[in-house]
């Protein structure tokens, strides 16, 4: 793999698939980062109203500039999820569930898919040693780009995502840790239940404003707060 | 002014909150709790409209839906104007403006009554199409008269000022109607521990229980409805939805609930409330418990004021405190009824007759009601009633043990209110929804649901029980049970005490005979709001219409807001006597959703306005925006269309874009394309099965462009497909095909190809495209890349090469669009603005000129390419589009379409064939869709021999240029062709080349 790691000029015509490290070198230039929702000023925002995000009924936070990474493989295949396992130290989760440590996060998305989501920095090395890892028949694609995470917490969450989405999001039948690729609003969303009051959804990037809009006024009645990203640790390469 | 029908005591209003409201243009008041009906017939309003055909003055009938006539225009703006609100339905609000829907120049006086008493017989059912049909031209003139004369309201002409919204509910059980049986229901599904809804359409749970006498457990039943209401609200599983109405039910048993938050408050919502909310339920099991409605009787001059149901004027003095006139003659077939002569008297006004059509009633309440003193007529009917504006004398007649003659001398009783109960109409609507054939059940004279497949239980009115214990037993034993159903555990039964009260069967009475033929007889009205009597139910049969399908859209019986509440059962009674044949053999029509009317706002909820449509946007997308793009919509997508200067028009910059692609570099943001990421081994065989032509042998590094055909060999996208590695490839599809593509894929594979080791992953949204395109590129990509080879033999034509730009690590495709030199350079969508505006920082000594798609669009055409579905509609295979390079036909594998394109027809001459066209004057465009014709002078209908499907300004040709079809034009170059265009002139045009420039590729491959 240490020919993709640094700038090469010609295709490695015995490269069975072109894995490609995609982020910027640090500290050669400033190279500026734009999340999906870069344009909202969210942060600004956050900071502008931070009085304010105690007595909201919803707080929201986009999870930027992560690392988000598609596995497909075959989930009967032991050793398969064994070697998912080893990498990430998660188990690799059943249907509608998802497994999280305390950098990196793995959802099921469909009976041979599942999106791991680590630091944004950290996509290439995952992406690498799961593919040294992995055997047989999978793929891994590098997402980190077209998608980007909204958490939704507090009181009201659940009340903005049933304005939202048709899924039952009750208690019942949305525990903790659940995961669901569904209907949000005339887009799609992989929502899932982090804690008892917070909820994430993975949004594509081009629907990201769309998200953004139907949330403002979604959560309009419950009063609306927006939290400035704490995990992002990618911020080294940005300006802005 | 005084409300003068408004009783000292009782009702279940605030009399200490007085509002006052505007009915036309007087000035009324009523109190806290009231309907607009209600405070109407308080201050002793009779007419509150006219009739929809004959414009008849027309007062309250009813309490409820039911209600035909008080059909108001309500809003105190323009942008608050709401159609069709029913006064009954209606709460009373502080400021409250409405008038009537029909009646000009007002409700009082209105011109076109004389139509209605000189005309009467002169505009029977069928009358517009009958009057109307010749000649048909003038059918539209016709029209926008008679909808100024009929018309049910107006819609407002400004926009609706109020928000609204959808919530999705799920519910183990999900209970509708709040009467005692709903209650019931949800109480015992509640305890069980089941999510339940309980939804109602009026402003307070309760149901008849509001307006009951009745002891329940030896308590007074409103006493139990607030104890139960305290338990309900209790439960942490249970939601109570006043003023919601389920209003649909539909498949696998999802319901519509329309809630109005606000509507019982003021003319529009407070600033930040939603106005109405749609409750979209999926329900686990549904308890039916929608009650019945009361059945009115059908006789002479029935629709004048104060003709009312009997249940509503006893509504009216329970709930409300209004008792709505001074002198009450009662009709009945039936015992229940007698409960508002009692409440009548009890109001301390005089009942001057209580009127059953019964020979020998025995029933218990009979045996009080004479005990009041109250004079009963036996075996006898109300056969007409007398007045102007409003009741002045029932005539009562003795009739026939079978209701079918008048058999006795006419007794005029003077009254100003004649009640009438012909019995009580199970609320069917909702399951029949479902689907659900309604059956008529003889015993209680009316229709009940019929089998269902859906999860659904009934309890109370709805299953023709109407006594208080019956409601409420069957109502718990549904609650348990479908909690039950639904995988919770059994609750501990309850019992109910009701004093009972012995009651004597019914009669069968829909239609009160009278001393003249019903059609010489005052009219009888059936459905009173669509002015249906039952003369013209029995004309329509004489007519020929059997089916009571046909008569209800013959006559418009049931059309309206009420959709046929009020008069259904008496209009198919009347159809199947006139056709000498039984209810059951006769059926009914089928309710359909929604039950009572709903806003377009309530439909529509937040999906309007910004967020009517998601708009997809690119990561460079601000940067179109603060440069001036107008947009044009792809799909979801907003792509820069053009970059106009201050000043320029489409054209001038379009020309502009052009000139400046071809002679230095322009930049196109690509990022929209469809991409799809192809890995596992055998991604090149399945690629080479999808696509048309041969893939075996694409080295690593190099791109090749596709066809996609369907199974009929039909062309439906297109685009270039790389080879990354040996198991890896990244397609691109078409913007607006990128989803189809995928889906396309993922189903041949999943269906067809399972063995196939390969998975598809879209990367659309990853990638950030950066087209620079025209001989200065490369020059340009050289300032701001220093590992990629950029030399014309290192790095050709349709490869692509990895390294960075700008700093940002990118894959680089040398392909063209255009025909010029060019790079496609992806990068990871977060930095893609960044890498932008770095090639505009080195772009400025090269005039980087930013394009959107309409340039995009003419260059293309200037070379040939072809759009698919722009250029393509489904019809045409490859060789149709002179693209047979492009099938690849000895493929080891089949591929798809390959046989569909070898179909007889495929191959036959004189197919429609994709060429350019030249017109004859270079600067004349011709309009794209335009047909064409070989002699424009022939006779009509011409023979059609293709049409334009691109057309263009070309700035660099200096002349027009255009794609279509012509058939066997690939045979026919040079041949002339015209296209007739629908101003009368002719456009003449030459068949030639599509590819209209650089034919031999030299500029792509520089």
């Amino acid at each position: 793999m240490s020919d993709v790691l640094t700038p090469e000029v010609d295709i490695d015509a015995t490269a069975k698939v072109a894995v490609m490290k995609q982020l910027p070198e640090p500290g050669l230039r400033p190279v500026r980062a734009e999340s999906p929702l870069h344009h909202a000023q969210l942060d600004e925002m956050a900071v502008a109203a931070a009085a304010d995000s105690a007595s909201a009924g919803v707080v929201l936070c986009e999870q930027k500039l992560r690392g988000h990474l598609v596995i497909r493989g075959d989930s009967k295949d032991r050793q398969f999820a064994l070697s998912v396992t080893k990498v990430l130290g998660l188990e690799l989760p059943g249907k509608l569930q998802s497994a999280r440590a305390k950098d990196a996060s793995i959802r099921w998305i469909s009976p041979d898919e599942w999106l791991v989501v680590v630091p944004g920095d950290q996509a290439f090395a995952v992406e690498t040693q799961l593919r040294e890892a992995l055997d047989g028949h999978f793929a891994i694609v590098n997402v980190s780009g077209g998608q980007t995470i909204i958490s939704l917490s507090g009181p009201s969450a659940r009340d903005v995502l049933m304005k939202s989405t048709p899924y039952d999001v009750h208690d019942r039948n949305f525990p903790i840790g659940k995961v669901v690729t569904t209907v949000f609003a005339k887009t799609q969303a992989v929502i899932t239940r982090a804690g008892e009051e917070s909820w994430e959804m993975v949004v594509r990037r081009s629907f990201a404003d769309y998200c953004w809009l139907w949330l403002q006024d979604s959560c309009a009645e419950f009063g609306l707060a927006v939290q400035q990203d704490k995990g992002n640790k990618t911020m080294v390469f940005q300006t802005g | 002014m005084a409300q003068k029908n408004r009783l000292a005591t009782g009702g279940r209003i605030n009399r200490n909150r007085q509002l006052t409201f505007k009915f036309g243009d007087n000035v009324y008041s009523g109190f806290e709790g009231d309907t607009l009906a209600s405070a109407l017939l308080a201050n002793g309003v009779n007419i509150v409209g006219r009739s929809f055909k004959y414009r008849r003055p027309r007062g309250i009938v009813a309490a409820g839906a039911d209600e035909p006539n008080a059909i108001l225009q309500m809003g105190a703006s323009e942008a608050t104007q709401t159609p069709n609100v029913r006064a009954t339905q209606q709460e009373l609000f502080s400021g409250l403006q409405c008038r009537p829907t029909n009646g000009w120049p007002n409700e009082q006086f209105d011109l076109m009554s004389y139509i209605g008493k000189v005309g009467g017989r002169m505009m029977p059912p069928g009358f517009y199409y009958k009057t109307f049909m010749y000649p048909a031209s003038m059918w539209e003139t016709y029209e926008s008269y008679i909808r100024k004369a009929a018309g049910l309201g107006r819609s407002p002409t400004e926009n609706d000022a109020d928000s609204y919204d959808h919530v999705n509910r799920h519910a183990d059980v999900l209970v509708v109607g709040a009467g005692p049986a709903g209650l019931a229901a949800a109480l015992a599904a509640g305890r069980a521990g089941a999510r339940v809804i309980l939804a109602d359409e009026q402003s307070e749970l309760g149901g008849s229980l509001l307006h009951s006498d009745d002891t329940i457990n030896g308590e007074p039943a409103t006493d139990w409805l607030a104890s139960v209401i305290a338990e309900l609200s209790a439960l942490d599983n249970v939601l109570l939805l006043s003023r919601a109405t389920v209003n649909g039910y539909h498949d696998h048993n999802f319901l519509t609930i329309h809630e109005r938050r606000t509507d019982h408050l003021a003319d529009r919502a407070e600033t930040g409330k939603v106005r109405q909310r749609m409750h979209r339920v999926r329900a686990g099991w549904v308890v039916l418990a929608t009650g019945a409605h009361e059945r009115p009787l059908v006789y002479g001059n029935n629709d004048l004021p104060g003709c009312m149901l009997a249940s509503a004027v006893s509504v009216y003095i329970k709930r409300y405190g209004v008792i709505p006139g001074q002198r009450l003659v009662l009709m009945t077939t039936n015992d229940f009824a007698y409960q508002t002569a009692i409440d009548w008297h009890r109001a301390g006004r005089e009942v001057a007759a209580l009127v059953d059509a019964r020979r020998n009633p025995r029933g218990e309440r009979v045996a009080q009601v004479e005990k009041m003193g109250i004079r009963v007529i036996r075996g006898s009917a109300v056969i007409d009633v007398l007045g102007g504006k409003r009741v002045a004398a029932a005539q009562v007649a003795a009739i026939d043990e079978q209701g079918e003659r008048v058999v006795g001398a006419v007794e005029a009783i003077r009254c100003d209110t004649v009640a009438s109960s012909g019995g009580w109409s199970p609320a069917i609507h909702l399951s029949c929804h479902t689907g659900s054939k309604p059956e008529w059940r003889e015993d209680i004279l009316g229709f009940v649901p019929g089998k269902t497949v859906q999860r659904q239980l009934l309890a109370g009115g709805i299953t023709g029980s109407y006594g208080l214990q019956d409601c409420l037993e069957q109502g718990y034993q549904a609650g348990a049970l479908a909690a039950q159903k639904a995988g919770f555990n059994a609750v501990k039964p309850a019992s109910f005490s009701i004093p009972c009260v012995k009651e004597q069967s019914a009669m069968p009475l829909f239609h009160v005979p009278h001393t003249l033929p019903t059609s010489r007889a005052p009219k009888q009205f059936v459905d009173p709001q669509n002015d249906v009597t039952a003369a013209g139910i029995e004309l329509a049969t004489r007519e020929g219409f059997e089916s009571i399908e046909h008569v209800k859209r013959y006559t418009a019986m049931g059309f309206g807001t009420d959709q046929g509440k009020l008069g259904n059962i008496n209009g198919m009674a009347i159809a199947a006597k006139s056709l000498k044949q039984s209810i059951p053999q006769t059926g009914t029509t089928i309710f359909r959703p929604n039950y009572t009317p709903v806003t377009f706002g309530a439909i529509a909820g937040r999906h309007c306005g910004e967020l009517f449509e998601p708009k997809r946007f690119s990561a460079m997308h601000a940067w179109h925006v603060k440069h001036g793009a107008l947009f044009e919509d792809v799909g979801q997508w907003k792509r820069p269309w053009y970059f106009p200067k201050p000043g320029e028009s489409m054209q001038r910059a379009v020309n502009r874009e052009c000139l400046a692609t071809r002679e230095s570099v322009g930049i196109l943001d690509a990022s929209t394309l469809g991409k799809i990421d192809i890995q596992g081994k055998d991604a090149r065989e399945f690629i080479g099965r999808i696509y048309s032509n041969a893939w075996a042998k694409l080295a690593v590094g190099k791109c090749r462009y596709g066809l996609m055909c369907g199974e009929d060999g039909m062309v439906f996208d297109d685009g270039v497909t790389a080879c990354l590695g040996e198991n890896h490839f990244v397609m691109t599809t078409t913007t607006g095909g990128a989803a189809g593509v995928l889906e396309w894929l993922e189903l041949y594979h999943q269906t067809e190809w399972p063995e196939l080791e390969v998975f598809f992953n879209t990367v659309t949204d990853h990638w950030a495209t950066l087209t620079i395109s025209g001989p200065n590129s490369r020059n340009l990509l050289a300032e701001l890349t220093d590992d990629i080879d950029l030399d014309r033999e290192a790095f050709k034509y349709m490869d692509w090469r990895q390294g960075t730009v700008a700093g940002v690590p990118a894959r680089v495709f040398r392909i063209s669009f255009t025909g010029e030199l060019s790079f496609e350079i992806n990068v990871q969508a977060n930095y893609g603005l960044y890498v932008w505006e770095k090639l505009f920082e080195q772009g400025e000594k090269y005039h980087l000129t930013p394009y959107g798609t309409e340039t995009m669009h003419v260059l293309r055409a200037e070379k040939g390419f072809i759009i698919a579905g722009q250029d393509t509609d489904g019809s045409a295979h490859p060789c149709d589009l002179n693209m047979g390079w492009a099938v690849a036909a000895k493929k080891p594998f089949s591929f798809v379409g390959k046989r569909g394109m070898q179909r007889e027809d495929c191959v036959r001459e004189n197919r429609k064939q994709l060429v350019g066209l030249k017109t004859r004057q270079p600067e004349v465009v011709i309009p794209e869709g335009s047909q064409a014709v070989k002699d424009p002078d022939q006779p009509k209908p011409m023979e059609m021999l293709g049409h334009i499907t691109s057309s263009y300004y070309s700035a660099n040709l200096g002349r027009s240029i255009a794609m279509g079809y012509i058939k066997n034009g690939i045979n026919r170059m040079g041949e002339t062709v015209c296209y007739p265009q629908a101003d009368g002139t002719v456009i003449e045009a030459e068949i030639c080349s599509y590819i209209f420039f650089d034919p031999q590729g030299e500029r792509q491959n520089v």
